[in-house]
Parts: C-alpha cells; sequence; structure tokens
C-alpha cells in the first residue's frame, strides 16, 4: 500500500519537437527516467506494428545514443552579467518556463544588449580604475605635505630624480647602516606598520646603480601624479575634483544601465529559469536514444500520475507522440527494476527519512515506515516519558518544521515529544518531577521490576511481528525458501516461539521440559542448517537439484553452522536488548533525583532553582540524544534485520525545483 | 614542562625512522650500478624504502619517479614528527616545511621562467602548499613570474613577493631572493613559547646556517653576478652566529674571491675554500652540507633531550634524498664511481 505503484511509460516522436516534449515532462516532474536502451532491448518491449508505428519501427534497429554535449559557459557568463548589473536574484519561476517558446530565438535577442551593457560596464571599470589611481595618488602626496613646494617642480627636475618609496623597517636599518656608501639623499617622511616610507632624491646619471640597491631592498614606488602644477594641497584638490567628475560620468552610465533594465527586465527575470530548464534538458538528453527522425524515451511514472501527464503531453503536441504505458513485468532486474516512491500519510512521512537511512525498499517490499513510526514512537516514549520536557521537544520540532523548514527532522521532534507526553502522562513525570502529577499508569522508579520486565515482554512482541512481517515480505517475492526454512522465516519464527515458551515454563513455572518440544526445538534448528538442500528439493524442478547439491561443500556446512550459533546468540540478545527501554525510563527518573538531591544541599531558593533548571537542561539534551539513538539502535539492529533489506531504487523524478518563495526585492 | 616528557616519545620514534638510513655498504652498492632502473630496483628489494616503491615499476622508472616518491615518504615522515609536537613546537617543525616549499617554488619559477610546462619539471615538488596551505594546482597554472606572484596571494610570501610585480623587476633572481629573504625573515619574526635550551639551540643552528649562506651568498654574488657591496650587503641574511653586521659589511667590500678567502680564513668557515678549488666553486655547497651534516652529529651527541634530534634527522634525511638522486643524475650521465663520490654527502 505504502509503496506506490509504478507504470513504464515510453514516449517516441518526431526529433524536433524532443526539448519542447522533455519541458513537458520536467515540468510535471513525475519521471523516473531510465537508459532507452537498455529498455529497447529488453525482452517485453513491445510496439504494435500498426500503420502510425511502422516508421517508427523501421528506425528501431539504427537507435544511437545522443552524443553531442551543448556548452553553456556563453549563456551563464550572460546571464551572471545581468543578474549583477541589473540586480537580479536568480529566482526559479515555473511560469517562466511553462509559457510556449523558443529556446535559442529567445536567448538570442540578449546578444546584442549583451554587448552593448559589456562596453558600459567597461567604461565604467576603467572610470573606477582611474579613481583608485588618483586616490592612490592623494594618498602619496600626504606623504610630502609637509614640503610647501610645487611638486611638480620635484618631478620634472631634469638633473635629479625625485621618488617616494616604501620599504620594509628591516631593510630601512641596513639602508641607514650602510648609508655613507648609497650614492642618494633620503629622507624618512613616515612610519607605517611594518614599512617606512622614504623621500629620495639621485643624480640621474647614478640612477641605474640606485635601481639595483633599491632593488635589493625590496622597494615599492609610490606613484605621484605627472604634469600636474601646484603645491601639494592644490594638487590633491584638483585631484579630487576630477575624481567627482568621473564619479558623475559613472552615475550617467549607470543609469544607461537602468534604462536598459527598465526596457527588458520583465524578459531578463526569464533568462535564468529558461537556462536552467535547458541545462536540465540537456542532462536528461544521455539516457535518450535516437533514430534518424525519432527520438525514443522511456522512464517510470507513479500509476497514480500516468494519467495526468498522458493527457498533459496529447494537449501540446495532438498525435504526433506515440505514448506507451506498460506494466512492469517480473523479475525485476537491472535498469528495468522499478524505483520505490514511499507514498505514507502525513503523520508517519517524516519517519521516512529515518527509513532511508538505513536503505529504500525494494519495489516489492512492504514499506515499513508505518511500523517504524509506531513502534519508535512507542519505545522513544516509553523511555523518555516527560510531559514538560516532551512539550519542549514538540515546541521545538514545531518551530523547526515550520519556521526553519526541517522538514523531516521537524517533524521526527514534535511527534516525539507528542509521544513523550502521553508517556509522561501515563508516569506522572513532569520536567522530571513526580510530585505534580499522579500516576496513570506506573511510576517507573518504584516498579523497577514491572518496569523491566514490561521492555521485555514488549521486546519479545516486537520481535515476534518482525519476524511475521518478514515472511510476509518472503512469501510476496516468492522466496519460498527463505520465508519458510531460513532463520528469519517460519522456521526461526517456530523455534523463537517455542524456545520463548521453553523458557518460561522451566524458569518461571518451574516445571519440567516437554520432550515433544525439545525434539522439535531440535528438528527446527537441523531444518534451518540444512535450508539449501531441503530448499532445493523442495521448491527446484527436478533438473538442478544435483547441480545445487554439488554446490555446497563442506565449508558452507561449517558457515551455516556458525550462522546457526550466531543466530542463537542474536535471539538471546535481541531480546535482552530491550531491557534498555525500561532502563532508560528509571534513568530518566534517577538523573532528576540526582539533580533534585544537589538542588536541596544549596542554601538560596534562587540557586535551588538554578540546579533544577540546568539539570532538565543537562537531561533534555543529553538523555533525549541518547534516547533517540538508542530506540534508533532496536529498530535498525533488533527489528529491521528480521524483516527489511532496504535494496530498493530511489524514486528520484526529474524536475526543476521551483522557487515558492516571493522575493520583495525584484518583486517577483 | 619537562624535557623527558617532550621528548621521551618523539626521541623513540626518531630512532625507529632512523633505522631505516641507508649504511656505509648500501652507497658503494649504488655505486657499482649503471643505469637508473637498477638503483631503482636495489633500493626497492634491499633497503627501508622497499614498501614505498612498491607500486614504482622499476624498469620504467624515471629520476622525477625516484623524487617523487623519495620525497613524499619525507613528507609522510615529518607528518608521523609533527603527530608527537605540541602548541609552538608544532609550528617550529611547520617551518622546516617553509624551507622545503621555497626551495620548490625556487624551481618552478625556473622552469617558468624558462618556458617549462609543469609536466616536463624534473623535480618533484611534492611540498608545494605543505606551508603556504595553497592548492599546488593553482601555481601550476601559472605561465609567468607574474602569475605565480599572484597565485601565492594570501600566504605568507607574497608580501615579500608583491613589491617585485611593479616595474622592471619580476625577473627570476629577484623572485629567488625575496623568498630567500622572506625564509629568513619569517624564521627570525616567529615567537616561539618553546623550552629555553630549545630556544638557544635553534637560534645557534639557525645561525650557523646563515653565516655559511651569507659567506657562500657574498662569493656567488662577487664572483658570478658582480653585484654591488650595497646589493650584496643588502642581501644577506641579517644575522647569525658569527657573522655580525660588521663582519658580512667587511666580506662584502672585500676585492676579489681571493681576497674574501683571506678574510674568512680568519674565521671559524675558512674550510669552505680550497685554494686548488677555488675556480670550481660547485663543491662549496657540498661543503657546507657535510660540514653541516658532522656538525649536527656532534649537537645529536651532545643534546639527546632537545629539538636537535629532530632538526637532525630531517635534515639527514633530506641528505640521504640529495645524495641518491645525485647518484642517479651522475649514472644518467656515466659519470664514474669515483668522481659521484665528489657530490655526495655522505661519500661511501
Amino acid at each position: 500500500m505504502s509503496v506506490e505503484e509504478m507504470k513504464v511509460m515510453g514516449v517516441i516522436g518526431p526529433k524536433n519537437i524532443l526539448n519542447g516534449v522533455l519541458r513537458r515532462i520536467i515540468l510535471q516532474g513525475s519521471v523516473h527516467m531510465i537508459d532507452a536502451f537498455s529498455r529497447v532491448y529488453s525482452t517485453d518491449f513491445f510496439l504494435p506494428p500498426t500503420e502510425r508505428n511502422i516508421e517508427v519501427l523501421e528506425e528501431e534497429p539504427n537507435l544511437k545514443p545522443y552524443s553531442e554535449r551543448r556548452d553553456f559557459s556563453e549563456e551563464e557568463r550572460i546571464v551572471n552579467l545581468f543578474h549583477t548589473l541589473f540586480d537580479i536574484e536568480p529566482y526559479l519561476s515555473e511560469d517562466y518556463v511553462n509559457e510556449d517558446y523558443d529556446y535559442d530565438r529567445f536567448m538570442k535577442q540578449f546578444f546584442g544588449i549583451y554587448q552593448e551593457l559589456q562596453q558600459t560596464e567597461q567604461e565604467i571599470e576603467g572610470k573606477l580604475g582611474e579613481i583608485a589611481r588618483k586616490k592612490e595618488y592623494i594618498d602619496n602626496l600626504k606623504y610630502l605635505s609637509s614640503f610647501n613646494l610645487e611638486i611638480n617642480r620635484f618631478i620634472d627636475m631634469e638633473y635629479l630624480v625625485f621618488r617616494v618609496i616604501r620599504i620594509t623597517r628591516e631593510n630601512y636599518d641596513k639602508l641607514k647602516k650602510n648609508y655613507k656608501n648609497i650614492p642618494a639623499i633620503i629622507l624618512k617622511v613616515a612610519a607605517e606598520g611594518k614599512n617606512v616610507i622614504l623621500v629620495s632624491i639621485a643624480p640621474e646619471t647614478l640612477e641605474e646603480t640606485l635601481e639595483r640597491i633599491y632593488s635589493s631592498l625590496n622597494y615599492t614606488i609610490l606613484p605621484l601624479p605627472q604634469e600636474m602644477e601646484g603645491t601639494v594641497d592644490v594638487v590633491s584638490e584638483k585631484l579630487r575634483s576630477s575624481i567627482e567628475e568621473d564619479q558623475k560620468i559613472i552615475e550617467s552610465l549607470k543609469i544607461s544601465i537602468e534604462k536598459y533594465k527598465e526596457q527588458y527586465i520583465n524578459e531578463l527575470k526569464k533568462m535564468h529559469s529558461r537556462l536552467e530548464m535547458e541545462k536540465k534538458i540537456e542532462e536528461v538528453k544521455s539516457k535518450i536514444a535516437l533514430g534518424d527522425k525519432s527520438f525514443f524515451m522511456f522512464g517510470f511514472v507513479p500509476a497514480s500520475r500516468v494519467n495526468k501527464l498522458k493527457g498533459e503531453l496529447e494537449k501540446y503536441f495532438d498525435d504526433r507522440l506515440i505514448i506507451l504505458i506498460d506494466e512492469i513485468k517480473k523479475p525485476y532486474s537491472g535498469t528495468t527494476t522499478p524505483p520505490t516512491k514511499l507514498n505514507n500519510i502525513k503523520l508517519f512521512q517524516p519517519f521516512e527519512s529515518l527509513v532511508k537511512m538505513y536503505g529504500i525498499p525494494s519495489y516489492q517490499e512492504k514499506d515499513p515506515t508505518v511500523f517504524f513510526a509506531l513502534t519508535y514512537l512507542l519505545i522513544f516514549g516509553a523511555m523518555f516519558g516527560d510531559v514538560g520536557q516532551g512539550a519542549v521537544l514538540l515546541l521545538a520540532g514545531i518551530i523547526l518544521e515550520y519556521f526553519y523548514k526541517k522538514v523531516d527532522f521537524g517533524g521526527i521532534l514534535n511527534r516525539l515529544g507528542l509521544s513523550s507526553i502521553i508517556f509522561g502522562f501515563l508516569y506522572g513525570s513532569v520536567f522530571g518531577s513526580e510530585d505534580i502529577l499522579p500516576a496513570l499508569v506506573i511510576r517507573p522508579m518504584s516498579n523497577i521490576n514491572n518496569m523491566l520486565i514490561t521492555a521485555v515482554v514488549l521486546g519479545v512482541m516486537l520481535i515476534l511481528f518482525s519476524y511475521m512481517i518478514g515472511i510476509i515480505n518472503a512469501v510476496k517475492e516468492k522466496n519460498i525458501k527463505e520465508g519458510l526454512l531460513g532463520e528469519n522465516g517460519l522456521a526461526g519464527f517456530l523455534f523463537y516461539l517455542l524456545l520463548l515458551y521453553t523458557v518460561f515454563r522451566v524458569f518461571v513455572l518451574h516445571q519440567p521440559l516437554v520432550p515433544l518440544i525439545t525434539i522439535t526445538l531440535i528438528l527446527l534448528l537441523v531444518i534451518i542448517l540444512l535450508k539449501e538442500p531441503f530448499g532445493s528439493r523442495l521448491f527446484h524442478s527436478g533438473g538442478d537439484i544435483d547441480k545445487s547439491f554439488k554446490k555446497l561443500s563442506a565449508n558452507d556446512y561449517i558457515e551455516e553452522g556458525f550462522g546457526l550459533i550466531e543466530m542463537l546468540l542474536s535471539m538471546l540478545s535481541n531480546t535482552i536488548s530491550f531491557l534498555r527501554v525500561g532502563a532508560f525510563a528509571l534513568n530518566h527518573v534517577g538523573l532528576y533525583i540526582a539533580f533534585l538531591t544537589l538542588a536541596k544541599m544549596m542554601k538560596s531558593a534562587w540557586g535551588n532553582w538554578t540546579i533544577l533548571v540546568v539539570g532538565n537542561i543537562v537531561i533534555l539534551t543529553l538523555e533525549a540524544l541518547i534516547v533517540f539513538i538508542q530506540a534508533l539502535r532496536l529498530e535498525y539492529y533488533e527489528l529491521f534485520t528480521k524483516y527489511y533489506r532496504g535494496d530498493g531504487i530511489e524514486y528520484v523524478p526529474l524536475k526543476i525545483n521551483f522557487s515558492k518563495i516571493i522575493n520583495p526585492k525584484t518583486g517577483v | 614542562m619537562d624535557r623527558v616528557i617532550v621528548y621521551s616519545a618523539i626521541n623513540t620514534k626518531i630512532r625507529i625512522l632512523e633505522r631505516g638510513f641507508l649504511s656505509r655498504q648500501d652507497y658503494s652498492n649504488m655505486l657499482q650500478m649503471t643505469s637508473v632502473s637498477q638503483v631503482a630496483s636495489y633500493l626497492k628489494e634491499n633497503t627501508s624504502y622497499r614498501d614505498i616503491l612498491a607500486s614504482i615499476q622499476t624498469d620504467k622508472v624515471s629520476r622525477r619517479d625516484i623524487e617523487d616518491t623519495l620525497t613524499t615518504n619525507m613528507i609522510i615522515n615529518m607528518d608521523k614528527l609533527i603527530y608527537y609536537f605540541r602548541g609552538d613546537y608544532k609550528v617550529l617543525i611547520r617551518s622546516l616545511y617553509l624551507k622545503y616549499e621555497i626551495e620548490d617554488l625556487k624551481i618552478l619559477a625556473r622552469s617558468i621562467f624558462n618556458g617549462k610546462k609543469a609536466e616536463e619539471i624534473e623535480s618533484s615538488l611534492s611540498f608545494l602548499g605543505k606551508y603556504s596551505k595553497i592548492e599546488p594546482e593553482r601555481l601550476f597554472q601559472a605561465e609567468t613570474i607574474r602569475d605565480l606572484i599572484y597565485s601565492l596571494k594570501g600566504s605568507q610570501f607574497f608580501e615579500f613577493l608583491i613589491p617585485l610585480v611593479d616595474g622592471r623587476r619580476e625577473n627570476l633572481f629577484r623572485f629567488e631572493m625575496a623568498l630567500d629573504t622572506g625564509y629568513f625573515n619569517i624564521i627570525q619574526s616567529r615567537k616561539l613559547n618553546i623550552l629555553s635550551l630549545d630556544e638557544y639551540l635553534i637560534k645557534k643552528w639557525e645561525g650557523l646556517l646563515a653565516d655559511l649562506y651569507n659567506i657562500q651568498w657574498i662569493y656567488r654574488g662577487k664572483k658570478f653576478y658582480q653585484l654591488s657591496p650595497e646589493e650584496l650587503l643588502n642581501y644577506t641574511i641579517n644575522f647569525g652566529d658569527r657573522l655580525h653586521y660588521k663582519e658580512r659589511q667587511r666580506l662584502c667590500y672585500s676585492k676579489s674571491p681571493a681576497d674574501l678567502h683571506q678574510m674568512t680564513s680568519g674565521l671559524v668557515y675558512g674550510f669552505l675554500f680550497k685554494k686548488e678549488e677555488i675556480s670550481t666553486d660547485i663543491y662549496m655547497e657540498r661543503r657546507i652540507n657535510r660540514f653541516l651534516f658532522y656538525k649536527l652529529k656532534i649537537l645529536n651527541k651532545k643534546f639527546p633531550l632537545t629539538i636537535i634530534q629532530t632538526i637532525t634527522y630531517i635534515w639527514r634525511l633530506e641528505m640521504e634524498i640529495r645524495d641518491i638522486i645525485s647518484i642517479v643524475e651522475s649514472i644518467r650521465y656515466n659519470i664514474p664511481a669515483e668522481e659521484i663520490k665528489k657530490y655526495l654527502v655522505r661519500a661511501a
């Protein structure tokens, strides 16, 4: 019930409408693509040789894979430029791709605009560069502000070279120590962090020597404005006003860009979505087979959505497409294994993520989510029953789910919180305290033995239930051998049941062993040990009996023998494992008592409350986490191993996740 | 922190690693080989390099393959040692990576300068990025020295290199000089919180290195680059064990290599020059290395529970690799065994 039924859908049509068809399919978002070749060449593929199909059938033997790979980097660059220039948030909207359009024609109209814009953008960048340079000049001129002279007279000197340089303090030390050998007049004008700023004047004839010496000091020349007359203040002022002019030019360029924006904004907004759609289409094409004129594509579609998809395709493409809908043939294998789409009611949906963590159920396997969710809630609640802390978890879960959109984790958390609240009432526990509420059923700490025994009984019931699901699954898969004779099949189930009865009879009722039961137990063990030969004799037709007998060597029996010992051990450990359900219920109270004792040792009421609050926080975070994990391990290790394989393929439909939130900035 | 606590574990580890060094017998065996693949298979079959060379096919092996594997091994062993250190000691050992990374950067710069592609480079360059944390891929993409400088953005080297970019100075020589200055600058400016004896030894050791490199530099600068004394002096390392500023200045202003030799013989470093070989200084580097090799041996004996143990191990490892590569190179060019020995740090 909870794994959705799938059908194989095939779409065959002329190549020129391939992109359009794929776009519709992606918009529908219900097709799990499969490799077209593996479908066409599978034995059960059949195209009725009607008049309409005959042309396509001729192409079938000459199909080729789609080999081109279209390069979208140019378009991506354009789209990115537009986005940054016009301040558009990349936003995926279904509306933009739902219209009927031709992608290439749509994109072409932007190429021209792109070039014009690129030019404007370059102009702006050039101007920005100039501004940066002028700002640097201004900064550098500041070092000279103590000289009240016209700087152009320094810079334009004919026989002397004037420059401002920067070197590190260490190198300045070296320079200073050896100053008598340096052919220049050097003046330190500033010190900044690791560096010092120097002014140097040297005769032009010695310029080369000096340049080499400065190089050995790893210097940086600080550039000064050329061809500007006046003192430092005057030149700086000139530079500042020229920067302002540049900025005005930039502004006007930006306005011209704005105009483009107004004109094209509506089209521009569509670009991102359409580009993404096109990329997705290219991505899918690797799974498509192409003939001379036609394309072949196949995918799994959930039965409930087949008609909608078919209707949609027919609406847009009339009779140009051949749409095939087939049931899935057993046995499933390779690429034709149908994917699994879990379909549970909202209450259990978040738990799908925990099941998937272990594995996806295969298509014909029973979805364990419901059983998992119920037992998980039960175990968690029993271990962590507390009205107050449960409410905190519930609240945290709701906040996570609805405000932070962590649907899975938040959903699990609030359901667990609810379960915890229910058990809290049963135990009469609020934030650890047992004085506020009466216990509806039991107080764990005063009934330790009852708690532990109940836990084991609960465990036994869950294990038995798991056996039953396992057997049903095996029968559904027509795996009669495992179902009847396997250690997790009927034989194992009966063995466990009888073993439990025997233990109960001997240790609780103190009655002697029943010989018949003992013999049956041994017999069941032998059956499980010899399930391979028995299985093949019972369930296979004549021919392969000898073969399968021959295949089993002594090694296999040794292996089966150890398997048997392992089975016995795990039956014991699986059962005892459930003690922890009771133990954690006790632990919860125990931790609280510890903090309560501490709180009572406090002199002030204030200290008392602080300890209790801190204690509760510790219990809530630490214990809730441990219980969360322990309950999960009980599920995975004790129960799933009995009935769940989880080796399916997840249903991943071809689709684009369109943004749902409206962006206030761009008004989309 | 007690020295015994710091060094007992690390020394044990070093003793174990030291067992992997080649013996004298290994050296003389390798010198008898006639091809690169013979050396490779000797290393693979008879020495501690067995495991790391296991995947190498010795009949097709190149010098680069051998060097690659050996330096990778060196990095692995250095990482093993770093694991034993805490706090500033980790910083100290990492700065040993600094040295090797700079060597690799220089080789890379040289091949970029000569227009070689990254895959044509003969050396392994395995240390690139070990200290600077720059992705080696980024460095390999550089096509000019300028690219290389910009690709080092974000590392500690950048500030020393960026002044080269403006103007005419992005040449190879300046690049190498800037890196070397940067190296000594970085190791001088780090403030390490380590045991005082270790601090003393590190200072002594690095001073010794600085002295030797300074003399070598002044000698080469005079002989090959014809640099002015001022430039020479500016490029010298700004600290030393015995060579202080005044001596360095004096050496820089010496008139000729012979004059320089005269001056150094008054210091303890006269051994660097041999009169009859003064025209062929290729042996100077070997003399420095041999001196360091034996100096480390002495220090190692004298200071058992100190950082010198680790430094010695890493240096010896480096020299061993250097020797193996020298042997491989020489065999490739058919140099007779007796002649090869003259290039080896640990002659057999």
